[in-house]
């Protein structure tokens, strides 16, 4: 039985328009991502890689093309629906993690239930203690926002969009603004989630991070350019022992 | 209807979370609505201490004076004075006036058994009691005939008994007006400050005394007063008496009047020329009080909106609908505006009453003001609450969140 898709774009483009000047920030993306998958998305910087993801987030629409999103035509979608669609169906997270100031990590994380339409959410401040423990941060739910580190922001941020059980967890350098001993932490609980079931889509700059992924697709001026499967996968312990090697200084 | 109690919910949160905010937003509503209410019960309190003052002097009143012109300043009395001959000539043929008294008006030295003051001193017939409607505290007014026969006899205001007669009853002792003694048969009830001037600070004299003794009769009457039937026949009654002294004084067709009559209904219009320009004025102070106020809400919303707009961005990216997002936001500027409305309100009102307790001006507070200044606030507050916040929820969530 052939894994089902959860993403399927067809020459998606995105021109942004100032005025006189076009910038082709997308070109002719094709691109198929199955349920299960943990892919990492590379390039240099202003290739297209959160323009791209985005629009698989449905936070930004596509100029042209197609985008199916677990089976839902998303260019077809109204506002309202788009809205329903990120409610339901993704979490999305950020560099900078766009938590809200003054609010408790619990509160956070049951922001995604208060706009939840579907009613299957009764008990969400249980739920979001619970996604808060599967991010390690059981002892912090009553943080505020500001008493937490960048790390654990983040996995407030993670937390947030586990919360309403999404079909696609998406995200934009989530290890951007963090330590390399955080940002393991970070990918491995990636990885955790996967082997859950999770399908994780994850921009990066970082190889060592990248390499915790299954599947490496790498962007170049809005482009495609290569996008193969990655064979020795990375894990939390061998990370470790590399970044404990000493630097060599020549 | 769970949805909406959710998002309500969600609105009180983000007031408690953003408490600065509110409490400065909050507080902007509160003076401008407070203002507003005390500047405008101001001009409404002066305005109807104008017409009570008015209305003491009788409403149904007539003066009837010699012409008088503005001459650099000063009023020059031109024409013939009014007189006896006229006085007879009205009160013979009169329908519309039943009553008319001479007034001969002097500024005098009065001088009692324990102080003494300088005052009015109005000689007047007993007319003068009708048509002003004073009454008198104690004693009696004097008599039709000890006008007629030029009584030495007075009734006093309360300021006079106050200075002349400290602590004692002043009915039956004498006073000397001028050097002139009468004796006071009455004293007058409080009245309180009429017009131009305290209507207290009075003495009342048969005005064939005081023309006898003090004022003279070669420049005939100050004035005469006269009081129409009825409020309803103030118009005939200027008619008649202009119609009369016209004939008498010979004035022939379209030749100018060389009196003039004043009434109750031509001293309200200067009056109300007045307390028109009184509340034009305090209208400003309101107006600014309110842009003051309004620009206050609008700074703090637009300082706040960078923050706010991420916010929006944050909430749209995890799935909030534009409507969740304006339904909060509406909420939360409606919430605001009604208790800085309500607090406003309480703040005006109390300010009037302070006032009130300070200088003794009662400031009635006015609905009206209440409406204006309630109404123009939550205008701010909503517009600057509310409408940033629907542009804001109308953008693509990333180009919200990327807003600076
Ligand atoms: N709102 C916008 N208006 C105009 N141009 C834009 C806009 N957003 C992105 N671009 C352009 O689109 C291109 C791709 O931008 P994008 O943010 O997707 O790059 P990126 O790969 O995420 O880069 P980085 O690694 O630095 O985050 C860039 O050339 C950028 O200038
Ligand atoms: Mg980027």
């Amino acid at each position: 039985m052939p894994a089902k898709k959860v993403i399927e774009t067809k020459k998606l483009n995105r021109i942004f328009k100032n005025g006189e000047i076009e910038v082709h920030a997308l070109t002719d993306i094709d691109m198929i991502i199955e349920e299960g998958e943990f892919v990492a998305i590379m390039g240099a910087s202003g290739s297209g890689k959160s323009t791209l993801l985005h629009i698989i987030g449905c936070l930004d629409r596509a100029t042209s093309g197609e985008y199916d999103l677990d089976g839902v035509q998303v260019n077809k979608l109204g506002k309202n629906q788009l809205a329903d669609v990120r409610n339901q169906k993704i979490g999305f997270i950020f560099q900078s993690y766009n938590l809200l100031a003054r609010t408790t990590a619990l509160e956070n994380v049951e922001l995604p239930l208060i706009y939840d339409r579907t009613g299957q959410f009764p008990n969400s401040k249980e739920l979001a203690q619970k996604a808060l423990e599967q991010v390690g941060l059981a002892d912090r739910i009553y943080h505020k926002t500001n008493e937490l580190s960048g790390g654990q922001q983040q996995r407030v941020a993670i937390a947030r969009a586990l919360v309403n059980n999404p079909a696609l967890i998406l995200a934009d350098e989530p290890t951007g603004n963090l330590d390399s001993k955080a940002s393991i932490d970070i990918a491995d609980l990636f990885v955790q989630l996967n082997n859950e079931g999770k399908t994780i889509v994850m921009i990066t700059h970082e190889p060592e991070i990248a390499q915790f992924a299954k599947r490496m697709i790498y962007l170049r001026d809005g482009q495609i350019i290569s996008d193969k499967m990655i064979e020795k996968r990375s894990t939390k312990a061998f990370a470790l022992k590399e970044l404990e090697k000493p630097v060599e200084t020549p | 209807m769970k949805r909406f109690l959710k998002i309500f919910k969600v609105a009180f949160i983000s007031i408690y979370k953003n408490r600065t905010r509110s409490l400065l937003t909050m507080l902007g509503i509160i003076i401008g609505v407070g203002a507003v209410i005390m500047t405008i019960s101001a001009g409404e309190g002066a305005t109807l201490e104008v017409e009570n003052q008015i209305s003491g002097l009788g409403t149904n009143l007539l003066m009837i004076q010699t012409k008088s012109e503005h001459k650099a300043g000063i009023n020059v009395r031109m024409g013939r004075p009014i007189n006896e001959k006229d006085f007879d000539i009205l009160k013979k043929n009169s329908v519309w006036m039943p009553q008319l008294s001479p007034l001969v008006a002097i500024g005098a030295q009065a001088i009692g058994p324990s102080g003494y003051k300088s005052t009015m001193v109005y000689g007047v017939s007993y007319d003068y009691f009708y048509i002003t409607s004073r009454a008198l505290q104690t004693g009696s007014f004097f008599t039709e005939d000890d006008v007629r026969t030029a009584k030495k006899y007075c009734v006093i205001g309360q300021t006079i008994r106050e200075e002349l007669f400290p602590g004692e009853d002043p009915i039956g002792h004498q006073i000397r007006i001028d050097k002139v003694p009468f004796t006071v048969l009455g004293l007058l009830t409080e009245e309180g400050s009429g017009g131009m001037q305290d209507m207290d600070d009075i003495i009342l004299a048969p005005y064939t005394t005081i023309q006898n003794r003090l004022y003279g009769h070669q420049n005939g009457y100050t004035m005469i007063m006269a009081s129409a039937l009825s409020e309803d026949h103030i118009a005939d009654a200027e008619m008649e008496a202009s119609e009369l002294l016209r004939e008498s004084h010979k004035i022939m067709d379209g030749d100018e009047d060389d009196f003039e009559i004043m009434t109750q209904i031509e001293l309200q219009e200067i009056t109300g020329n007045v307390t028109g320009i009184l509340t034009i004025l305090l209208g400003a102070v309101a107006s600014i009080s309110l842009i003051v106020g309004g620009i206050g809400i609008m700074n703090i919303m637009l300082v706040s909106v960078t923050e706010r707009t991420r916010e929006i961005g944050t909430r749209l990216a995890i799935g909030a609908r534009e409507s969740d997002i304006l339904t909060q936001f509406l909420i939360e500027a409606i919430v605001l505006s009604l208790v800085g409305g309500i607090l406003g309100i309480v703040f005006g009102i109390l300010g009037n009453q302070i006032i009130y307790k300070v200088t003794g001006f009662f400031i009635p507070t006015v609905g009206y003001s209440i409406l204006i200044g309630f109404g123009f606030s939550a205008l701010v507050g909503v517009a600057f609450g509310y409408f940033p916040a629907r542009k804001a929820a109308k953008l693509n969530p990333i180009d919200a969140l990327r807003y600076e």
